[in-house]
Parts: structure tokens; sequence; C-alpha cells
């Protein structure tokens, strides 16, 4: 009885006009975003390859360590293809030097703004709207519309148990619905292996979590549909609210979370960290030049009243001593510098997090910014993303530098240019370039993409939300159809 | 006989409940839209001070004007917060030096991705996807729906014409849908100067402006609709018609747009670019150093170090008038690219009504792709005036890269003033300007109207009414 009730429910779905066109439809979008994605992750590629090989060039070309100029790059993320997350709202690289801290620059939309005006379609962009209104727009007059049509009571003329009809609903309609939608979805996957994107086993897995997100997201508005229809008594109704509740879910709660959010915490800006940096940089700056002017005055008055040959051979003597001191103060300042812009940052970091985390816990009461999330998640194109990279690379910041610093002391001081003043020699300069220099050895930036465990880690109270939305709805749309008015 | 079929629709509409219901989701949005975006500007305003101030602040313990760490920023407008435009998209900040090339940095949304993740809620938004649905609910069964329901043929057992009939039909579901809808806009309208937001007159003009452009957009899809539900013969046809319609016009025809003309013009990418720049600057440098090295003097002390001051000086503007020049060209090159890329994009992208709207929209806001290149220019003007400024101050440049500061032990430096600096202010194009830039997509809005206008009114002319 069961499966007679099932079939006849695919029956009605696949025969229908209604269910051609908007298989048609998903289809073209889906194998459209699976293009775009592609062709978006082979230019941002071909765009890191160049860029790489340009900053090695440069790096051989460089005759002094001075002139060695390196930029720590994101690597290109084959799942970015499915969610593009804020992976194009983030800057691409970060110069990595002495003088300034990490920070992320030139992302895709600043540099080619033409591609933000519309942005990019990817699949979770394409799930969250089209799948979402697919389930509705077969499933809002599942029961109501049996109803007016007068068949519901005909089915019930037989003696059919009222929780086989509405399991039976539920399972042909989901059938009927999932298995033509996997197919454009799966050609998509298959395109991906053929247009050669780098997959390896555990971004399949990851892809295999992400197609399970999508039936997930998908069941629970099939369940919501069946819901609101068991409710009502018109279609017409229950359309009604069905698209209410679609606009809400999908375009109003989402975004509206995150401005709420935006209300209740206020985040320093970038430019305001950046000022406080500079006057500290400018008071440092005068403690350090008064400490070495007192330091030269100490060295003077230690050479007074010597001949001008003694204090030759003096100042030769103590060279490298004073080169040392010299170079202590400069290290001390450079640390306060650093120490001080990492505090004033961090306080900012932690405000972020706050503004973030609250963003988030009130977007998730939309089952539609929940299921975005975890995508994003599993695909690393998360908030956090820029995080991380901005973690790894002051982690290897600290690596290079350090490595820069012993090979340009090693090569004997900065190896530039420098310009020396003398009362009574006038100007000398020093060229001390001219060497090519060795960066073979140079520490190059290399990311490792978070594993599975850690991707899947956050995702998790996402896919439960969904899970419980769609057992809810579920048991909603059963208790209220056991006791359903036919007539 | 019009005034009653008229009539008869505003009634008809005004008390269903379909009506009822949307009129109300639809003016919850509008508020929540125009809430949003005050609160909107109220927040980046308050960021837009704190920059500025700090700016200042920074400044406040230094002893010569070439040593400050000068950055200008983009004021928020209160228009684009009610249209976004790429105002999120685009950099911000720029660090201003006397000489050298400008680039600004810091979008917002690079700044706080959180906001990036579900995009803002805008006017843009609001119409372009929420509004059109809107009209396609209450309209996509017009004719055929009225056939199906067996009040069409009722309506025609009185002596009625046919064109007047469907005039009625169009101008009452026009005026049924688009009336109610100006209430919460005007309520809107109020919310911005309570919140304190500061609206000029022209920017009045533009806000109005951008709603009347809606409401061409909502006219389009409401005949297109109506058209639809003369063609189609089932009610349920005309709903799928127009849903799979909406979808390519919203979804789909802008991104592939974009799509093909980043395929069909290829642009030199950013990095390419800065690192042909990188290499030719440092070959200026060498030439500079080599000139540096070969500098004698004949005079001592004090006056040695003026003369190699202005000796550094000139050598400084040749090097940078060179860097200058490079870079002037070699920008044009990529920015010439880039219109030809973008000016395709978006001619195909006009085949949807959508884009046309958004681009319209965007444009008389002030926040289309033109944002970032007046706000480059007018920077690039402001840097003239930093310039002199410095040099008036100073008697040389900065940003050259090498700054020679005398100092002697026994004079106490004196700190400068942070306030003398001339501000950077930020002029959005006027709204004659901005109007000229949408006329292209106003134009097709009103064909589109009249097309799907008249096509209705000739369709229904031959229409079977059994």
């Amino acid at each position: 009885m069961f499966w007679i009730l099932v079939q006849k429910e695919l029956k009605s779905i696949l025969q229908s006009p209604k269910f051609l066109a908007s298989f048609l439809t998903f289809s073209i979008l889906v194998l459209l975003s699976f293009y775009t994605g592609i062709r978006e992750y082979k230019d941002y590629e071909k765009n890191y390859n160049t860029a790489v090989n340009l900053i090695e060039t440069n790096m051989a070309q460089a005759d002094s360590w001075s002139k060695v100029q390196y930029s720590a790059f994101r690597e290109p993320n084959p799942m970015q293809i499915f969610a593009s997350g804020i992976n194009n709202d983030i800057g691409r690289y970060s110069s990595i030097s002495r003088w300034d801290p990490v920070k992320l620059t030139h992302s895709v939309y600043n540099d080619d703004p033409i591609f933000a005006v519309f942005r990019y379609v990817d699949f979770s962009f394409i799930a969250t709207i089209v799948l979402s209104l697919f389930a509705i727009l077969f499933t809002y007059d599942a029961i109501n519309g049996e109803r007016e049509n007068g068949t519901l009571k005909l089915v019930f003329s037989n003696s059919i148990p009222r929780n086989k009809f509405i399991l039976a609903k539920f399972t042909g309609s989901w059938l009927g619905l999932v298995v033509p939608l996997s197919i454009p979805v799966l050609l998509g996957f298959l395109i991906m292996v053929i247009s050669g994107i780098p997959v390896s086993g555990s971004v399949w897995v990851k892809i295999i979590f992400l197609f399970a997100a999508s039936l997930l997201y998908f069941t629970f508005f099939i369940s919501l549909g069946i819901l609101v229809s068991a409710l009502t008594r018109h279609s017409s109704t229950s359309f009604l609210i069905l698209l209410t509740l679609w606009i809400a879910f999908v375009f109003i709660i989402p975004r509206a979370g995150v401005m709420a959010a935006g209300q209740f915490i206020k985040v320093p800006t970038n430019a305001e960290l950046e000022s406080q940096r500079t006057a500290y940089q400018q008071q440092e700056w005068n403690k350090y030049s008064n400490e070495t002017q007192k330091l030269w005055e100490k060295r003077n008055k230690e050479m007074e009243g010597m001949s001008e040959a003694e204090k030759t051979q003096y100042r030769k003597d103590k060279e490298f001593e004073w080169m040392d001191e010299s170079d202590q103060i400069l290290k001390q300042k450079e640390k306060d510098e650093n120490d001080f812009f990492e505090k004033a940052t961090g306080v900012a970091k932690n405000k972020r997090n706050q503004l973030e985390h609250l963003a988030l816990i009130l977007s998730r009461i939309s089952p539609a910014s929940a299921y975005q999330l975890t995508v994003m998640n599993l695909a690393s194109t998360d908030l956090a993303m820029k995080q991380r990279y901005e973690t790894a690379m002051k982690d290897f910041r600290e690596k290079y530098n350090e490595f820069s610093e012993k090979k340009q002391k090693e090569s004997g001081g900065f190896g530039g240019f420098s310009i020396s003043f003398n009362s009574s020699g006038g100007f000398t300069f020093k060229d001390g370039r001219g060497k090519s220099v060795e960066t073979k050895d140079l520490p190059r930036f290399s990311y490792q993409q978070s594993q599975l465990s850690a991707a899947l880690a956050p995702s998790i109270i996402d896919m439960g939300i969904i899970i419980i939305l769609t057992l809810a709805a579920f048991a909603g749309a059963y208790l209220s159809f056991l006791k359903y008015d036919m007539r | 006989m019009l005034k009653i079929i008229i009539e008869k629709e505003l009634k008809e509409i005004l008390g269903s409940t379909k009506f009822v219901f949307t009129f109300a989701v639809c003016s919850a949005l509008i508020l929540l839209t125009f809430y949003v975006g005050a609160k909107n500007y109220q927040i980046n305003k308050s960021q837009y001070d704190a920059s500025v101030e700090g700016n200042i602040r920074s400044m406040q313990n230094v002893t010569h004007w070439l040593m400050i760490q000068h950055k200008i920023f983009l004021p928020p407008l209160p228009l684009s917060s009610l249209v976004g435009g790429v105002s999120n998209d685009i950099g911000r900040n720029i660090s201003m030096a006397g000489t050298g090339e400008l680039t600004a940095a810091e979008s917002k949304y690079n700044e706080e991705p959180i906001y990036a993740v579900f995009r803002f809620l805008d006017l843009d938004f609001l119409f372009q996807i929420i509004l059109s649905l809107f009209a396609i609910l209450l309209t996509y069964d017009a004719v055929n729906g009225e056939k199906e329901r067996g009040t069409l043929a009722l309506a025609f057992a009185n002596p009625v014409p046919r064109d007047k009939y469907i005039l009625g039909k169009l101008i009452g579901s026009f005026a049924a849908l688009s009336i109610p809808l100006i209430i919460p806009i005007l309520l809107g309208f109020l919310i911005l100067p309570t919140m304190g937001v500061p609206m000029t007159g022209q920017e009045w003009l533009k806000l109005v402006f951008i709603i009347f452009t809606g409401f061409l957009y909502f006219g389009v899809f409401l005949c297109l609709s109506v058209f639809m539900s003369i063609v189609m013969k089932q009610s349920s046809g005309s709903f799928l018609m127009m849903l799979v319609i909406w979808i390519m016009s919203v979804v789909v025809l802008p991104r592939v747009s974009v799509i093909l003309a980043g395929r069909a013009v290829d642009v030199p990418s950013v990095d390419e670019v800065n690192s042909k720049k990188a290499k030719y600057n440092s070959q200026v440098y060498e030439d500079q150093f080599k000139k540096m090295a070969a500098f004698k003097t004949n005079v001592q002390g004090q006056a040695a170090f003026q003369e190699f001051q202005k000796f550094m000086g000139e050598l400084q503007d040749e090097s940078a008038q060179k860097m200058k020049e490079f870079t002037q060209k070699i920008n044009e090159e990529r920015s010439n690219r880039q219109a030809v890329q973008q000016n395709l994009a978006f001619n195909i992208s006009r085949i949807s009504p959508s884009a046309c709207f958004s681009l319209a929209a965007t444009n008389i806001a002030g926040t289309s792709l033109g944002l970032i290149n007046d706000f480059m220019e007018q920077a690039t003007a402001y840097q003239d005036v930093f310039k002199k400024f410095q040099e008036a101050k100073t008697g040389a440049a900065g940003g050259g890269g090498i700054v020679i500061i005398t100092r002697s032990n026994d004079e106490k430096e004196k700190n400068i003033d942070p306030k003398e600096l001339p501000q950077f202010k930020y002029n959005p194009p006027d709204f004659g300007k901005a109007l000229g830039k949408s006329i292209i997509d106003l134009v097709i809005l009103i064909v589109l109207n009249l097309v799907f206008f008249f096509g209705s009114f000739i369709a229904f002319l031959k229409y079977d009414l059994r």
C-alpha cells in the first residue's frame, strides 16, 4: 500500500509541466555555477602562479638583501568552486617584511570590481535560493491541494491509514525531487574532474558532506511545505505563507542578524589602528633619536683629548661594539612597535570575534544561513579563513625575518646604500651592492588547508540546527495530518 | 466604462488576502531597509570620523611635516547606505604622499568579512528581488485566472469593449500595487532625517529618482506578467513562466554577461602590472643612486647640507616624474582594457531588466563602478594640493623615499600643527551627471514597459474568452 502511494506521488510530480520547467532551470543554473566556479578557480590559479613566479624572478635578480621582497599569497582552493564565501572579498596576499605587519590586501573584488557588481554564482548560492524555492513550489499544495481537487477524499475512500499516507507523501515528493535534481549536480562533479581541478581524497570527503548538507537543507523545505499545507485549508494561503517564510529565511534573517549584531558591538577600524601605530612609531622614533644622540655624545666624551690618529684607531677598535649598541636600540624599538601593534590589534580582534559570534548566532535562526555557513566551513572559505591565513603568515613572517636577518649579517650589513657626512670630509657614499644574493634557502610561504575534522567541527552546530528543524517540521506535518479535516 | 473597470480591478486586488499579506510583508521590508540604511550610515560615519581624527592625532607629536603619515578616507554618503553598489568592495583609504602613485586599500568587506557573508539589505536588493516577485505574484493570473474562474465570460456578458477592459486591467493593477507601496516608502523617507542622516537637496532628488526607476522596473514585471497571463492558457503555466523569467533576469543573465565579457576581453592582472612597476622603479632608483654617488660639493657644514637637500629634491622630482609617466601609461592600459570589459559586460547584461535597474540605481546613487574613478581622481587632485602644502612648509615634497632632516643639539624642535593640513573632501557627481550615466537604462526600462503594455493590449484583442 505504502509503495503504491509513493508511486502515485512520484508520477504526479514527474509528469507535471512544473517539474520539467524547474528541472531544466535548475540544471542550467547548477551547470552554470560549476562552469563559473571552475573558470574562477582557474583564473585565480593562473594569477597565483604568475605572481609567485614574478616574486621568484625578482628575487633571483636581487643584488642585495635589502632588495629581496617577498609576499605571501593565498593559494587557490578547489572547494571555492562550491562556495566562494569570503574568498573574493578579502585580500589575496600580504607582503612580508621586517617593517610592516602582516596584512592581507588586494581582494579580487577590489582589483576587478566588475565582478563585484553582480557577484559570482556558486553552487551554495544556487542551492540556497533555488533548491528551497523548488521544494516549496512542489509541496505547498501537497495536502490542501488534494483536498481542493477532491482527490484526498477519493484516496481515503480506500482503507488507508493516515500515517501511511503522510509518510508516502513525504517519501514520494522527496524521491521525486531529489533523484532528478541530483543528476546535474553529479554531472557538475564530473565536469570538475574532467577540467583538471586537483581533487584529493579529503576534498572528495568534503564534497560528499557538502552534498549531504544540501540534501538536508532541501529536505527541510520539503517538510516545511508539507507542514504548512497540512495546517491550512487553501493552497493559495499556504503558498503565500511559504513564500513569506522563504523570503524571510533566505534573504532577510541572515542579513538582519548580521546588521543587528553590528548595532551592538563596535569594532575599531584598521585605519584607527594604523593611526595609533603611526603615533606610537613617531614617539618611538623620537626616543630612538634621543638615545642615539646620547650614545654619540658619550662616545665623543670618551675620545676627548686624543689625537686624530688615536681617535681613528679608537674608532676602528670600537666599530663593531658600537654597531652592536646601535643595533640593540633599533631592535628594541622594532620590538616595542611590534608589541604595541599586536596588543592593539588583539583588542580589535576580540571585538570583531564577539561581533561575528553574535551575528552568526542571530542569523542561524534561518536554516538558509545555517546551510550557507556549513558549506563555507566545509569549503574553508568561512569567516575564520582570514584569521587562519593571517596567523599562518605571521608565523611565517617571524621565520622569514629571522632567516633574512641572519643572511644580511653574513653578507655584511644591509648591503645597500649608505651615506655618511663628515664635517671636514663632506659626503661619502658607499655602495655595498652588486653581488647577487642566494635566496634559494629563504623560506617560502606554504599553507596547509585545514584538516577535514577541523572543517567539519564548526559545521556540526549548523547541521544540527537544520536536522532539528527538519524533524520538527516533519513531526508537525505528521501530527497535524492525523487530525486533518478532509472535507 | 474604463473607470468602472479600473475600480473593479482596484477593489479586487485591494480586497484580496493575498494583497493584504504581501503588502504587509513588503511594507515591513521597506521600512526595515530604510532603518538599516540609516543605521549603517551612522556606523560608517562614526568609523569615518574616528579614522580622520586618528589620522590627525597621529601627527600631534611630529616635529616635521615630512615625517607625517597622512591618510585620506572615502566618506560614507547617505545614498551609499541605501544603494550599496560596489561601495563596500572598493578600497576606502589612501595613504597620501606628495609624489608617487596612490592606491586605495581596505574595503569594508575585506576589513569586516562578516558583512560579506550575507551582504547588505538595500533598496537595490529590495526592488530587484522582492518587489518584482511581489508584482509577479499579484498579476500572474490577471487574465487567464479570470477565465479559469469564469468571471471573464461574465464581464463580457456586458457590452464592454476589449480595449477598455485590458486598459482598465493594466492601469488598475499598477495603481493598486504601486500606490500602497508609496506609503511605506514615504515613511522610510521620514526615517532618514529622524535618524540624523544629513540629506542634501540633490540627494533627495536622487533618492526620488531611484524610487522612480524602481517603479519603472516594477512596471516591467507587472506588464510582462499580465502579458504572460494572456499568452498562456493556464494560470499555473503563466506563473511558472514568470518564475523562470524572474530567476533568469535576477540571477542568471547579469552574471553570465560578466563571465562572457571576462572571457572576451583580457585584462592584465594587478600583480603583473605591479611587478612591471616595481621593476621600472628599481631601475629608476638605480640611476638615482649613481647620480647621488657622483655628488660633489665645495661648501662646508650646514651649507653643504642645504645644497645636498636641494640636489636630492631635484633628483627625486626627476625620478618621481619618470615613475609617474610610466605608471600613468601602464595604468591607463589596464584601465582601458577594464573599461572595454566593463562596457561589454554591462551591455550584455542589459538584456535583463534587473541589471538595467541595478545599473541605473547605482549610477544615480553614485555607487557604481564610476565611484572608484571619481574617488581616485579627486584623491589625485588633492595630492597636488598636499604636495604644494608640504613644499610650502618644508621646501621639499615627501614620498621620494629619502628624507633628510637635520637636527642640531641645542635648538628644541617645535611640534607641527596638524590642523593646518588641507582637508580632503569627496564630492559625489551631481544629479545631472548621474542621470546622464543612467539614461540608457532608464530608456530601456521605459521601452520594455511600453512593449509589454502594448503586447498585452494587442494579445488581448485576439484573446479567446472561452
